[in-house]
């Protein structure tokens, strides 16, 4: 591989010769795609310079826990650079043919991981309104600034009828009954939440990723499954995958403020238990992904450890729907209470 | 067939000898991330091999009371007559699941049939086994721990 990035890169990079590869690592972090990370000298113009590179491209067919495309992503990726922070996309090789497998060349951010950052720290800071502003950061963009191989849905309560169905035929497509996904699609049904405009979501807006840069804004990776949503999906879902992987920076006071402050949002439409019902309605695409792969794992079909290992993942979730469900029945209560006082 | 050490009890020993023995040697990032993989698995598949079936056997009777009161819907009696189908005193593993995941079908058009009616004592009811069912569940994944993440 290091010879192929190397002649790669030759060709792509103006006015670059003597381009070595000097270190090649594959990286984790990442469950769905292969990651390298890449150490690179080249003289450009006659003068020596050193660049370090992360590879991020598709696994082999049957080594495939998700299936997404990185043109797509590549697509995402330029959409939203300048205005969310991301690790920039430099080059692609669209079709394989250089890399050995399609592949997106990205800067390398010396930002550290959010995880191990908020770990070294007994107090998280002014995390929560970074977060608060890298989600505003690409949920204010307006949709007809995004590339048109991002499907637009029809209308908001289409959506969320869609969304809320995703969770039926999720169990519908599933090798076994899941009870807990049709009781969720009835909650959420009964429970439908004021609407917002839709926007583009990241999909996987979770601590893992996500970098902290140097001045303490947060850098976001991983687009493969961005799509137009409802933006308090990504809210939801950071705070689910955060019952798991604390901090829950969406706990903060200042979280929903600062929200609602950058996108125009009122309190009805962002608060506290709002986030929680989007911690449930925002996981199914998740969900969905897991469960197909341990699927496919019962069906003989792939034989991945991450397609047993994610299941877990899945049944914490069905707890933490319960006591979302729980939490939230309360704060309607208490609401409606007050409303009578 | 030697049963002792039971089978749980067989596979906490693989874990144990995974982590004293095999993971101290591992120096590659990803070969140590699949076999902290592997030691999450196995030791929910532990804890299934000792309570599944008793489980499964728990919760399909206890659905099938709580569906009692929708027994005249068709789609829950429809998910009945498909439980009743199975003959509920085979115990091979594949036999038992076949009719949790039936019990299961019965359990969700009861939850539909219990919110479609908006009765909210039949949605607790079903609420309460679905809590259950993630007792156990909470009981098999133990401390979950995302290996390789972040």
């Amino acid at each position: 591989m290091p010879e192929r990035l190397a002649a790669f890169l030759a060709a792509r990079e103006q006015g670059v010769t003597d381009v070595e590869v000097t270190s090649y690592r594959v990286m984790t972090g990442g469950y769905s795609r292969l990651l390298a990370r890449a150490d690179v000298t080249w003289q450009r113009h006659g003068e020596p310079e050193q660049r370090t590179f992360v590879l991020r491209g598709d696994p082999p067919p049957d080594r495939s826990l998700i299936h997404t495309d990185r043109s797509y992503e590549w697509d995402v990726l330029h959409a939203v650079a300048g205005r969310a922070r991301i690790a920039a996309p430099i080059h692609f090789d669209a079709t394989g043919e250089h890399l050995g497998t399609k592949a997106i060349v990205l800067e390398h951010s010396t930002a550290m991981s959010l995880l191990p950052y908020c770990a070294g720290r007994d107090d998280v800071g002014d995390l929560p309104s970074r977060l608060a502003e890298a989600a505003a950061s690409f949920h204010t963009i307006p949709i007809d600034d995004l590339p048109d191989s991002i499907e637009r849905p029809p209308s908001y309560d289409g959506y969320l009828t869609s969304r809320i169905d995703e969770w039926r035929g999720t169990d519908r497509a599933h090798v076994e009954s899941e009870p807990f996904l049709r009781y969720v699609a009835a909650w959420l049904d009964a429970h439908r939440p004021p609407p917002v405009p839709l926007t583009l979501i990241h999909g996987d807006f979770q601590s893992a990723n996500m970098l902290v840069d140097d001045d303490g804004h947060l850098v976001l990776l991983d687009w493969e499954l961005a799509q137009i949503g409802d933006p308090r999906e990504d809210l939801g879902y950071f705070k689910a995958v955060a019952q798991a992987a604390p901090p829950d920076l969406t706990d903060a006071e200042e979280f929903c403020a600062h929200y609602r402050e950058l996108t125009g949002f009122d309190e009805a439409q962002v608060n506290p238990a709002i986030v929680s019902y989007f911690l449930i309605l925002g996981v199914i695409g998740t969900v969905r992904r897991l469960l197909e792969g341990g699927a496919a794992f019962a069906r003989g079909e792939n034989h991945l450890l991450a397609s047993l290992f994610n299941l877990n993942s899945v049944q914490f979730g069905h707890m933490m729907w319960m006591q979302a469900m729980t939490q939230l029945e309360a704060a309607l209560a208490s609401a409606d209470q007050s409303g009578m006082a | 067939m030697l049963s002792k050490p039971t089978t749980d009890h067989v596979i906490h020993g693989v874990v144990r000898s995974l982590e004293e023995i095999v993971l101290p040697t591992i120096t590659d990032e990803p070969a140590r991330v699949a076999v902290q993989m592997v030691q999450q698995i196995l030791r929910s598949a532990a804890v299934r091999a000792a309570h599944e079936i008793a489980w499964m056997h728990e919760e399909i009777e206890s659905i099938r009371t709580a569906a009692a009161a929708f027994a005249e819907e068709p789609a829950v009696a429809e998910a009945l007559g498909a439980l009743d189908e199975l003959d509920p005193t085979l115990l091979e593993l594949a036999d038992v699941q076949a009719r949790y995941d039936r019990a299961g079908e019965v359990l969700s058009r009861t939850v539909e049939a219990a919110y479609a009616a908006n009765d909210g004592a039949a949605i607790g009811r079903t609420r309460q086994l679905l809590e259950q069912r993630s007792a156990h569940e909470m009981a098999i994944v133990g401390q979950l721990d995302l290996v390789g993440r972040g």
